[in-house]
């Protein structure tokens, strides 16, 4: 029932997905900073390497050799256990994400896939609702007023924003008449999802935002405000957990948005898996773009934006693709 | 318009309705309901002149109209006056830009500058660039002794230097000359100011013509550390507030009590600031001449104390405090007598002074005690004894107010020496004896006594309604004298006599070489290098009193707080050989180890084991922890039932 | 409709930021390449000189009083001839702001700031400057001021022999 060499294809995939989002989100660091440098008319790291590539490296040596600092009156377990909270669910959920097309090695299947889960949209749900924890405990377990008010407005709006986001995939699921993301993909050999459903994409889309704490919804940790939210007690790699589990929400979630409205590694020309990494990429550089560009949002809005305008469109949507698919027969 | 007695005009002053009592200015009306006028010649002391014409305010309505001198103008019924009009502040800023024709550009190397009035309402009234084109005229100053800096180009001729000097405090020797533009204050050749009062020409003068000399350009008002506190000269207990910077103590100037001092201090109290100051000063504790920390002296002291006792007796050691010991300490030196078995507990040296203060104890109370401002309000005053401006100069200038408004003063002759009487500010008749006083005529009598040796009993002299004054050894003589009698103690003099005394603890007092021949060990607590801490086996460095806070009982049995203004260490100027701040840090300052004479004797009390934790002022001086230094201070018998 | 003014005001600074990407960096890449900055830069602290050579600070401690951060301390003295000069002068250069409120609130135009900013250090008390280290021998800016000629308390003169001021009157003259 197990073959080995499934299992130790599995395992490679799992190492291979994990070293390059790894990857991926500490150069993401690099990319925003230099991007928001050219933004603001400037050059951004170009200190350690040519350009500053070996940036993400310098970071990484400051923040483990930095003291691994804990509050006085902190509950020590939870604040421990927060950082991995926030960053793990994120990794895993890109489990579930093909990212090529099946290829055929040595006369097997391989599914561009750690695992084809037949309810993969779910578990990406879930998995993202659980990401919340790790804001909560951090700001709750660090015994810190800023601390606090970072996670209280984090848990609102996470939770807020996921349900304009689950809402807004209903769609999806509709017109893939499945929650197997590779089904997903294949539905849209033909056309993206975009097209049918550029209202479902861009309430995903700005429900992504608002779920990673990209500005313009970085309220939880609004530095000018509140320090910085819910890890402003956190330093060296717990800090960086925290920060790099923000990139690796970029990777996942640009995957995601690739997996659900743009046609996952479908296009011309180009072999799949780099179709996948240029829709990732192009996602996670409007969300640096937009970081370069809008202000915060203040709390109120946020609230009312998500309760008063993203849900009741979804659902709107919901119902005119329903009609839509009746139609249709 | 009415003149009868007790008729208290009505006005009205920037819309508040004010009612004051008959022949009060305007100006005083103002102030009395917090409305601030103001003003250069005006001065509560000194009454009006004039002369400044800055507090020009407007009539609006009443028997006189028009832009009017509000110093000058007696309140009258019916008057409606505005501050703000803008007549009147367009007055008062012409009168600014014209006091400023003549004024030096030199805020900067002055020392008046950030505590001057000149300087404050040039800048309220907003006057910054000058339009006058003409040239300023300038004077010669002169040299007026080692205490006071003249700087004639700054003045702007209110009269107070004179009005005060020579008015006020009976000085001949300075004045008013010339004419027109060439008013001139000065004296009429060079030399040092003779008025023993002088100093008050620095606090009065509303600018910066005469500032303090041993100050010099030394700090700025903003920068001083100052308290209020309270003379430690004589026993009168004039208020002050005595100015430091970087541990040093820079001047001190005169705190308003209209029952002590008024609002002037005599020039001893005003210049004797060195001994503060001095390196010499005893900074570290010593034992037989060695340095040594707070805890070796200490067990040294009760170590020694408990050798000695083996040797003598406990009861060869007396405990010798001073009448300018306050009362925190004072209280103490019970305490520790009991707490180690001393054979004698002396508050006093010398007999002479022990009688003075026991004789002001017993016939003081709050009715016969007469305050300096009692003396003034008197119409005959008999000086029995005085050497008044040695022992107390604010006393005579409190006679010389009585004697300006008409108070007749006798002095009964005796044998203080002559020469004592030359400079009294007033002029007075010599009776041969107290009796020869016609006393019982006066309303308001006041007897004043002296430390002279034979001073007479004043008792017989005594009848309802004559108050008394006692000018006694030391600030805190009253209180000495109080725990004296209430702890059965001897003076120091009485308990050698007597030939058991072979150690002494010197609390704070100066022993005369005679008392200590045949003493073998001395210990001395004190913050001046007197001849016993030189003799001393072992010293103890105390604060001085403006290292700390205290309590001293004057000569009238009032009770008035001190606080501390700087903190004891040795000055910075000349601590390091390159001119500047060491360049070090340092928790604490070098020469900082005193420490209150109190705390050092309930350390040592402390160490017998026979209390914990001391604390000064218990018992019967509870009331005395509550006393505030801004207040005018409390006599003691409104707060002791019974004065033991 | 604000929707669309929303989205157009969005879509404006995407393209204003988008434009923004592709243009030269402003950057000075600064220890190899240096700017100069203007002369009157506010950087490191200088005591100046009078034209005649003496020191300008008259140690009023007006500086010290202005200063947010109480960096300048000082001691005034007095010379022989009077002149009132400052025995030390001590300006903590660890604490100073760059302000300028003290250099405005000189009265004499002693203390002024210099386009000197590089006086980083690593032993924070080498940035402790003494009068000697501020003390430099020109007038810097305003350099024909002098206070005591203006001043009309003599020291660099005689009595009444300044700018703007008559000789001294004579006191015993009986004119009107
Ligand atoms: S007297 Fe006052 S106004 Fe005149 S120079 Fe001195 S501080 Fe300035
Ligand atoms: S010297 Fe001072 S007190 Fe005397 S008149 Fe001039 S300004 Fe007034
Ligand atoms: S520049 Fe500002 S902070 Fe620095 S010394 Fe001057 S006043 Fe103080
Ligand atoms: S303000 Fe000017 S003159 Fe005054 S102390 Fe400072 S530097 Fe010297």
């Amino acid at each position: 029932m197990f073959d080995p060499i499934d299992i130790a294809i599995t395992l490679g995939k799992i190492l291979l997905v994990f070293m390059v989002i790894m990857t991926m989100a500490a150069y993401l660091v690099l990319a925003e900073r230099k991007l928001l440098g050219y933004i603001q008319d400037r050059i951004g790291p170009n200190r350690v390497g040519p350009f500053g590539i070996w940036q993400p490296l310098a970071d990484a040596i400051k923040l483990f050799t930095k003291e691994d600092f804990k509050p006085a009156g902190a509950d020590k377990w939870l604040f421990y256990l927060a950082p991995a909270m926030a960053a793990i669910p994120a990794i895993m959920i890109f489990a579930v994400i093909p990212f090529g097309a099946p290829l055929t090695l040595f006369g097997r299947q391989v599914t561009m896939q750690v695992s084809d889960l037949n309810v993969g949209l779910l578990l990406f749900v879930a998995f993202s609702s659980i990401a919340v924890y790790g804001v909560a405990l951090g700001g709750w377990a660090s015994n810190s007023k800023y601390a606090l008010l970072g996670s209280i407005r984090g848990l609102a709006q996470l939770i807020s924003y996921e349900i304009s986001m689950g809402l807004s995939l209903v769609p999806v699921v509709m017109l893939a008449r499945s929650f197997q993301l590779s089904e997903i993909v294949g539905a849209q050999e033909g056309c993206w999802f975009i097209v049918y459903q550029p209202l479902a994409f861009i309430i995903f889309m700005i429900s992504i935002l608002a779920e990673c704490k990209r500005v313009p919804f970085d309220i939880p940790e609004a530095e000018g405000e509140i320090v910085a939210g819910y890890h402003t007690e956190y330093s060296g790699m717990r800090f960086s957990l925290f920060f790099v589990g923000e990139y690796i929400n970029i990777v996942v979630l640009g995957g995601l948005a690739a997996t659900f409205f743009l046609g996952g590694w479908h296009g011309p020309f180009l072999p799949p898996v780099l179709w996948f990494f240029i829709k990732v990429l192009a996602v996670a550089f409007l969300f640096i773009w937009i970081r370069g560009t809008l202000p915060r949002m203040r709390y109120d809005q946020l609230m009312m934006f998500c309760w008063k305008v993203l849900t009741p469109l979804a659902l709107l949507n919901i119902l005119a693709t329903a009609w839509f698919i009746l139609l249709k027969g | 318009m009415s003149l009868q007695k007790g008729f208290m005009p009505k006005l009205i002053i920037d819309n508040i309705a004010v009612e004051v009592a008959e022949g009060v200015t305007v100006l005083e009306a103002a102030q009395s309901v917090g409305i601030h006028i103001p003003h250069f010649c005006w001065h509560p002391a000194l009454g009006k002149a004039g002369a400044c014409r800055v507090c020009a305010v407007k009539m609006v309505d009443g028997p006189v109209k028009g832009i009017q001198m509000s110093c000058m103008l007696p309140a009258q019924d019916g008057m409606v006056v505005s501050t703000t009009d803008q007549e009147a502040m367009a007055m008062r800023r012409q009168v600014i830009e014209w006091l400023m024709i003549n004024h030096p550009h030199d805020c900067p190397v002055c020392d008046e500058g950030g505590e001057c009035q000149l300087q404050d309402y040039t800048i309220a009234g907003g006057h910054g660039l000058r339009s006058y084109t003409g040239k300023k005229r300038t004077h010669i100053n002169q040299y007026l002794g080692p205490h006071i800096e003249h700087e004639m180009n700054r003045c702007i001729q209110c009269y107070r230097c004179v009005r005060f000097y020579q008015e006020f405090a009976g000085g001949t020797d300075f004045g008013v000359m010339g004419s027109a533009g060439r008013i001139y204050y000065g004296r009429v050749e060079g030399g040092q100011l003779e008025s023993p009062f002088s100093g008050n020409l620095v606090d009065i003068c509303p600018t910066g013509v005469f500032t303090d000399k041993t100050a010099r350009f030394r700090a700025r008002y903003w920068d001083y550390d100052m308290a209020p506190s309270v003379c430690p000269h004589c026993s009168l207990g004039c208020n002050t507030v005595p100015a430091a910077r970087y541990r040093e103590l820079l001047k001190i100037v005169a705190r308003r009590n209209d029952a002590v001092n008024g609002w002037f201090i005599c020039d001893k109290g005003r210049f004797t600031n060195s001994v503060v100051n001095d390196p010499a000063r005893p900074r570290y504790p010593l034992v037989d001449g060695r340095k040594v920390g707070w805890d070796e002296a200490l067990d040294n002291l009760l170590l020694r104390i408990r050798e000695f006792g083996a040797v003598h007796g406990p009861e060869s050691l007396a405990i010798v405090g001073s009448s300018r010991l306050a009362m925190e300490a004072a209280t103490l030196l019970y305490r520790l007598f009991a707490g180690i078995a001393a054979g004698s507990l002396c508050y006093f040296t010398l007999e002479e002074e022990a009688d003075q203060a026991r004789a002001a104890i017993t016939h003081l109370n709050d009715a016969t005690s007469a305050s300096m401002g009692d003396v003034q309000e008197a119409d005959l005053i008999a000086l029995v004894d005085c050497d008044l401006l040695q022992d107390g100069p604010m006393m005579a200038l409190a006679v010389r107010q009585a004697w300006r408004k008409g108070a007749k003063i006798f002095l009964v002759e005796n044998d203080v020496a002559p020469e004592a009487q030359k400079g009294l500010p007033f002029e007075w008749q010599s009776v041969s004896l107290l009796s020869d006083i016609p006393i019982r005529e006066a309303r308001k009598p006041v007897i004043i006594c002296g430390r002279g040796k034979g001073m007479q009993d004043v008792a017989p002299a005594l009848t309802s309604g004559v108050k008394l004054a006692y000018l006694l050894g030391g600030p805190n003589a009253f209180g000495a004298a109080l725990l004296s009698a209430g702890h059965g103690a001897t003076t120091l003099a009485q308990a050698v006599a007597s030939g058991k005394v072979k150690g002494i603890l010197a609390v704070e007092v100066d022993i005369p070489p005679e008392l200590l021949q045949g003493i073998s060990f001395i210990a001395a607590l004190d913050w001046r290098a007197t001849a016993i801490v030189k003799a001393a086996h072992i010293v103890l460095p105390t604060t001085a009193w403006v290292e700390m806070d205290g309590t001293y009982i004057n000569n009238e049995g009032r009770a008035q707080r001190f606080k501390k203004v700087m903190h004891p260490g040795l000055p910075i100027m000349g601590l390091d050989p390159a001119g500047h701040p060491p360049r070090r840090h340092e928790t604490a300052p070098p020469g900082g180890e005193p420490r209150p004479a109190w705390q050092v004797v309930a350390d040592i009390i402390e160490r017998t084991g026979t209390e914990r934790d001391v604390q000064p002022l218990s018992g019967q001086w509870q009331w005395l922890r509550h006393l505030d230094a801004e207040s005018p201070g409390q006599r003691i018998w409104q707060n002791m039932k019974q004065v033991k | 409709m604000s929707v669309i003014n929303d989205t157009k005001a969005i879509v404006i600074g995407m393209w204003t930021t988008w434009k923004h990407i592709f243009r030269r960096p402003v950057t000075l890449q600064y220890p190899e390449e240096k700017r100069i900055p203007y002369p009157r830069y506010r950087a490191r602290i200088v005591l100046t000189r009078d034209p005649d050579g003496g020191e300008r600070c008259v140690a009023c401690y007006l500086c010290s009083a202005a200063c947010p951060v109480d960096c300048i301390s000082m001691q005034s003295a007095a010379t022989e001839e009077g002149r009132r000069y400052a025995l030390w002068f001590r300006i903590n250069f660890s604490r100073c702001i760059f302000c300028g409120l003290c250099a405005e609130a000189c009265p004499t135009m002693a203390i002024q700031m210099t386009p000197d900013f590089e006086i980083c250090n690593r032993d924070i008390m080498n940035l402790v400057y003494e009068k000697e280290d501020l003390l430099i021998d020109g007038c810097g800016k305003s350099p024909e001021y002098n206070f005591y000629h203006h001043a009309g308390i003599g020291v660099t003169q005689r009595r009444g022999a300044g700018l703007e001021e008559k000789p001294p009157v004579d006191v015993r003259s009986l004119m009107p």
